[in-house]
């Protein structure tokens, strides 16, 4: 198994840019962590998971659903020219990819959204470049490749064919991974503690045994002032509302990001909202990923990833949420 | 994709993020910025959709002039010559200050430095001023008054260093949300709130007391505390003596306003009254909040002086966790202020009426006689157009149709002008009366500076062109400059011009962009070594002492009767940004609020027979508007609430041009109306 | 105004791509609703089946979910009947014969006539629920033999409100249904000799039927659902005997955009006709 340095790492990424559209951690004008091109900003792999939810990429806030030209003759998109390429989910990030894979496949395809995850190369980051220096929870699948640091150097796990064919042509000399070092990163990665997938778990518990009363989410509500962060940032969720706008001429109908923590996200012609209390709209939050989901795709849907609960600026995201529900109701 | 590092377009509190732009050169984004001081990669409902609005197909593209009554499209040369020449005829035939010049509060520092440069340098008429008349000019005059400074005295870290937080007039978790979410949190952390607000707020629900006093009140309000203070021992006394003149007096004014007295006239109890003060002037670090609540009254010079008088009565002045803070409303409000868009001020609040000032800016600008009195304000100039004494306006990012008291009266103002120039990203109803409309850049196509609300100056980004043929605003009053044959307003860009404002203006003197390129310096920050001043007043107010400057009560200009009997307050919504023009535009903004409305209580709702959601018909002595009731316990009985963003209901059709004496601004806040089912 | 005018194939990879399609001729229901009969091209059929809804656009103005108003046995055409009440709908009520609009669907759940076979229906609508309604009606009024007794039950505000007047003498004089109507209240001078006055529950305790062969079938404005079930329940009748159709904004119209979610279930897939023991428990469904 291949080692390397950040460094072999970048000019393995810039080597693929002819084939691939390459999305990689990089840091910004201000020391903003995302993924973008190395052309915005050094590569930026350590530091923990990306701020902004990965599976942008592939749903992103803003995508035309289809153009009519002064002819009116329809433009829909294809699958995109050059495939994509992204470095930097997280375990639980390759945890919410899976599971919205899975959503916009089922029943009905969303092709806008395969157009540029089909073809694409998935990689992840663990081991010890978390925020801080933490270790980040290895994955062990769910992508192509697997970049592990061990404090010095990332070993490049593939997991798929696709990705062992790539990084054979990653260039690091002389990097073997030494024997043992494998095993004791995947010790150090089965010892993280589980305290907050454990909170959650016993959260979902007690919300679908009914132990949740409605003053709690009143409670909860009153702190939430619909800046719609924990959905944006949330890399499960995936509503997006569709407009249609004209521009040049032309009729771009085009889908944003959408957030249940909106009055008139539900709201009908007729006025009537069966979600038109905040207090709704909160529960709705917590409950579908860890109800709701449950029963419909038989599992939760929040991965834990904590995202929602770094943006939103009252402190009532998943983890503080399940948390409280866990010490008022257990 | 790239993404540009900006300031967000809406209200003051200055967050950054980054804007994304696609391969076509179109915004599709906005990412937060983790690292900005105040954002902390988060950011609410208006900053996520800020690039909403940027695309959409109802931008002006093209100048357009009036021909034969009819809006037809220009080109930019003859656009601006007829505007050089009919200004010049005005000018020629009625005087300098025949015309005035609307700045932005929307637009960069840079473009207002070089509005009132072209105001005063080229047009030599001081009449220029913009849109903090109508939201803090009481502010900027009570301040000034009182610590010679007109500016949020602290920084917005402060409210998470308070130990009580006094809240008035200020809906701050949907007119500033990001700093509500402080005070929040700040309450989960143990800090006491108080929220002195008839309306029923989102921060009612944390405080530990919710004073819901009649509106217009205020001075009498705060007077009583400040009696109960004086009275029980509680003032800070060394303060007081160390740094303070005019004690005496106060004591003398607010030695009436008895708990029982200040009661009877805020319609309160004078239990409630006594436990203010206490929790007030019982904390360590307490802190005063307020906003339009406070200014938009014939006595918010007043009202902002009690805030003052306050806070150096119990010593929060001059350290973290204290302090009088004015939530700056539009992002860049502050900075139009500093910049000396105000017809009594250059850039950095220097007096026009200082020779030794005129003198400095006539060096500086290399020009001769700038004129020495002071111009006429927003409502003034409104007022001067309707008599016939103002000939000429230049709106620059202004909708005074919408935003000005009285639309019937400002509609007559400005039909009576002999010419009107709006220069605007998109048409609203003030465009709809001018006779050249010039299409220009918003935020996200150009460089440059905005200030916010903690005096915080940071960069504005270009992440995209501007649509057609717009261009940024600072180019077009340049170009017109050089077409009345000034040379002295040509800049090759934005830089530029900051390097020339730090180079006149004392309190932006370090504000170089290399300095505040990943984060914004505070003001007053005189030179290159100056880190930026997080707290003002420490150890020594601006002017020196404080003066304590106390008030009489004083009602609102109209109060209710039986023709009209309900008192009407207007406001914002969280969701929509003022006269609407870019939240109406973006999807998910527009979507939440999509019609005016008019907040009634349920008592007064059942009684006429009003229903929830249907609409009404609300009317004053100056015109009447059709809303769609919203029946809600935020207000209390016998107020009713409406927002002024929607121009098929315009709120400002109602209010009631009374004026502040001494700030000119306009009483938003009360008026006497009457509402019934249609 | 913009509409579709390049005939486009209907058997398309793209999901969100709109078929378009003529309208053939537009009818006045009421001052706020009209009917729309719309033709697909090149002679296809819709291939819905009663209850289901289709993604109607009008480029530049957007989407929105519709419910088809006529059976599948009239074939050649399908019908919408819709209220002017939003963007979208105020453009459509703009439009006129020749005009061509953009479909989406058939999309959702449906009335399983396979299920209700031999049973007696209890058909009950209030206001616009009566469009999604027909096309029920419709078909069992062409196949009357594969149903028991069929009821139909219809209220609306007022006599000038309610939908599809000629329909509802039509199917009052039918032997193949029994009709009660009735109208909320009768403005000013008007008169209602058709039915009662009074909310549609009125009609319900009078009601003869067969508490173990009745399937009841419930399609109105959100307010009616409670009353209307607690009446059947009051007979007898059970969850598993009552079938409701509802109605939820919704962007895609193939549970993607999320917001007609009601818990688990998406009213566009799961729905919009679902069987009362699916949702009853279900937090803001009913």
């Amino acid at each position: 198994m291949k080692r390397a340095t950040t460094e072999q790492l970048r000019t393995f990424f810039a080597s693929l840019q002819t084939e691939f559209d390459v999305y990689v951690p990089v840091k910004l004008h201000d020391g903003t962590r995302v993924l973008g091109s190395l052309s915005e900003g050094p590569l930026a792999l350590e530091g923990g998971k990306i701020p902004q939810k990965p599976t942008s990429v592939f749903f992103p806030q803003f995508d035309k659903v289809f153009v009519v030209d002064e002819q009116s003759k329809f433009q829909m998109a294809g699958p995109v020219a050059k495939p994509i390429m992204v470095v930097g989910f997280t375990a639980q990030d390759l945890d919410c990819l899976e599971f919205i894979d899975k959503f916009f496949s089922e029943n009905y395809r969303d092709d806008i959204y395969f157009n540029k995850r089909d073809g694409s190369v998935v990689v992840g980051v663990s081991g010890r470049c978390g925020k801080d220096g933490e270790f980040m929870k290895i994955a062990g699948g769910k992508c192509d490749i697997e970049l592990i640091y061990d404090g010095e150097r990332f070993v490049v796990q593939a997991y798929t064919d696709k990705g062992r064919q790539l990084s054979e042509r990653l260039v690091a000399p002389d990097s073997e991974a030494p024997a043992g070092l494998m095993d004791a990163l995947s010790r150090e990665s089965d010892a993280l503690p589980t305290d907050d997938e454990d909170t959650i778990d016993k959260a979902s518990d007690l919300i679908r045994a009914g132990k949740v009363p409605e003053d709690f989410w009143d409670d909860i509500a009153s702190r939430c002032i619909a800046c719609t962060s924990c959905n944006l940032a949330c890399p499960t969720c995936t509503c997006f509302e569709v407009y249609d706008r004209k521009q040049n001429g032309k009729m771009v109908r085009q889908r944003i990001w959408d957030s249940c923590q909106l009055d008139g996200f539900m709201r009908e012609a007729s006025g009537h909202n069966p979600s038109g209390r905040q207090m709704q709209r909160t529960h709705r939050r917590i409950h579908h990923k860890l109800a709701a989901d449950v029963e419909r795709w038989g599992h939760k849907t929040c991965m834990v990833c904590g995202r929602c609960d770094d943006v939103c600026p009252t402190e009532i995201g998943m983890k503080s949420v399940c948390k409280m529900i866990v010490e008022r109701f257990s | 994709m790239r993404r540009t590092l900006t300031t967000c377009p809406y209200c003051g509190t200055g967050c950054q993020f980054y804007l994304v732009t696609n391969g076509e050169g179109k915004l599709v984004g906005v990412e937060p910025s983790s690292n900005h001081v105040v954002s902390k990669g988060q950011l609410c409902v208006k900053g996520w959709n800020a690039f909403n609005f940027a695309n959409h197909p109802d931008r002006l593209t093209v100048p357009l002039v009036r021909k034969n009554g009819n809006l037809v499209e220009a080109s930019w040369d003859e656009a601006l010559d007829l505007i050089a020449t009919r200004l010049k005829e005005v000018q020629d035939a009625h005087g300098n200050d025949s015309v005035a010049f609307f700045s932005s509060a929307k637009t960069t520092n840079e473009e207002n430095y070089v509005m009132m440069k072209l105001a005063r340098a080229v047009f030599k008429t001081n009449n220029v001023d913009h849109c903090a008349r109508l939201c803090h000019s009481s502010t900027v005059a009570g301040l000034a008054a009182t610590f010679g400074s007109g500016a949020m005295t602290n920084s917005i870290s402060c409210v998470e260093k308070a130990d009580c937080i006094l809240v008035t007039g200020s809906n701050t978790t949907e007119q500033h949300p990001l700093i509500g979410t402080r005070i929040i949190n700040a309450v989960k952390g143990g800090a006491k709130l108080i929220v002195a607000d008839n309306r029923k707020i989102r921060l009612a629900n944390f405080a530990d007391m919710h004073i819901r006093w009649e509106n217009g009140t205020d001075v009498a309000f705060l007077n009583g505390l400040m009696h109960v203070i004086i009275k029980e021992g509680l003032a800070d006394e060394e303060f007081i003596r160390t740094r303070t003149e005019g004690f005496d007096k106060l004591k003398e004014v607010v030695e009436e306003f008895t708990p029982e007295r200040t009661a009877e006239i805020c319609k309160i109890t004078p239990v409630e009254v006594e436990k203010a003060a206490r929790m007030f002037a019982g904390a360590e670090r307490a802190m005063i909040i307020y906003s339009m609540g406070i200014t938009q009254h014939t006595h918010g010079v007043d009202n902002v002086k009690s805030c003052a008088n306050l806070a150096m009565l119990t010593g929060n002045v001059g350290k973290e966790g204290t302090g009088v803070n004015p939530l700056r409303g539009q992002n860049n409000v502050q900075g139009a202020c500093d910049l000396g868009a105000l017809p009594n001020v250059y850039s950095g609040y220097q007096k026009v009426t200082d020779d030794g000032v005129r003198a400095k800016f006539e060096k500086a600008w290399g020009v001769q006689d700038l004129p020495g009195n002071v111009g006429l304000t927003v409502t003034t100039a409104i007022n001067a157009a309707a008599d016939g004494t103002l000939k000429a306006l230049y709106v620059m990012g202004e909708n005074p149709m919408m935003s000005d008291p009285d639309q019937h009266h400002v509609r007559d103002a400005l039909e009576k002008l002999d010419f009107l120039v709006v220069q605007d990203i998109f048409p609203t109803p003030t465009t709809k009366l001018a006779d050249v409309v010039l299409p220009a850049a918003c935020f996200a196509e150009k460089d440059g500076t905005f200030t916010s609300t903690e005096r915080r100056v940071q960069r504005v980004r270009k992440a995209c062109d501007p649509p057609g043929q717009a261009r940024q605003d600072w180019e077009i009053l340049a170009d017109l400059a050089r077409r009345m044959g000034y040379d002295g307003l040509t800049y090759s860009s934005p830089k530029e011009i900051m390097d020339e404002i730090t180079r006149v203006t004392p309190i932006y003197g370090g504000m170089q962009y290399d300095r505040i390129d990943q984060v914004g310096l505070q003001w007053p920050c005189p030179n290159r070594d100056h880190p930026g001043t997080p707290v003002l007043h420490v150890g020594k107010f601006a002017r020196g002492l404080g003066l304590f400057s106390p008030a009489e009560y004083r009602p609102s200009a109209e109060l209710p009767d039986d023709e009209y009997p309900f008192v009407l307050s207007t406001g914002r919504c969280y969701f929509h940004f003022h006269t609407g023009t870019m939240t109406r535009r973006s999807r998910l903004l527009d979507r939440e609020e999509r019609f005016p409305y008019v907040e009634v209580h349920p008592d007064d709702a059942k009684r006429l027979n009003i229903h929830d959601r249907f609409p009404v018909m609300v009317s004053t002595r100056r015109g009447e508007v059709k809303a769609l009731a919203r029946v809600s316990d935020i207000v209390i009985p016998g107020h009713l609430f409406m927002t002024f963003h929607f121009e098929e209901g315009a709120a400002n059709v109602l209010t009631n041009n009374a004026l502040d004496p001494v700030a000119k601004i306009p009483e938003y806040k009360v008026c006497a109306a009457q509402i019934r089912g249609v | 105004m913009s509409v579709i005018t390049k005939p486009l194939r209907r058997e398309t990879e793209h999901l969100y791509l709109p078929i378009p399609c003529k309208i053939v001729s537009v009818r006045d229901l009421t001052p706020m609703e009209k009917l729309f009969r719309i033709q697909m091209p090149d002679g296809q059929e819709l291939g819905h089946k009663p209850g289901q809804f289709i993604q109607l656009s009008i480029l530049g103005y957007g989407e929105a979910p519709i419910s088809v108003a006529s059976s599948p046995t009239r074939r050649g055409y399908f019908e919408l009947g819709v209220r002017n009440a939003g963007t979208l709908t105020g453009a459509l009520h703009h439009l006129s014969e020749g005009d061509e609009v953009g479909i989406r669907g058939p999309f959702g759940t449906f009335f399983d006539v396979e299920k209700l076979a031999g049973k007696d229906l209890l058909l009950i609508s209030g206001g616009c629920g009566l469009a999604p309604m027909r096309s029920l009606i419709q078909y069992c009024q062409d196949r009357p033999e594969e149903f028991g007794k069929i009821t139909i039950l219809y209220g609306a505000k007022t006599p000038s409100e309610r939908l599809f007047k000629e329909d509802l003498v039509d199917w009052a004089r039918s032997p193949a249904f029994a009709c009660k109507y009735a109208v909320d209240c009768v403005p000013g001078d008007g008169c209602f000799d058709e039915g009662e006055i009074g909310l549609i529950t009125v009609l319900i305790p009078p009601l003869k039927i067969d508490v173990q062969k009745t399937i009841a079938v419930i399609v109105g404005p959100p307010v009616m659902y409670k009353f209307v079930i607690a009446e059947l329940k009051k007979k007898g009748m059970t969850e598993e005997q009552i079938i409701v159709s509802l109605e939820r904004y919704m962007k895609c119209g193939v549970g993607k955009c999320g917001h007609c979610a009601i818990e688990h279930l998406y009213c566009c897939l799961d729905g919009p006709v679902f069987w009362l023991n699916q949702i009853s428990g279900l937090r803001g469904a009913i």
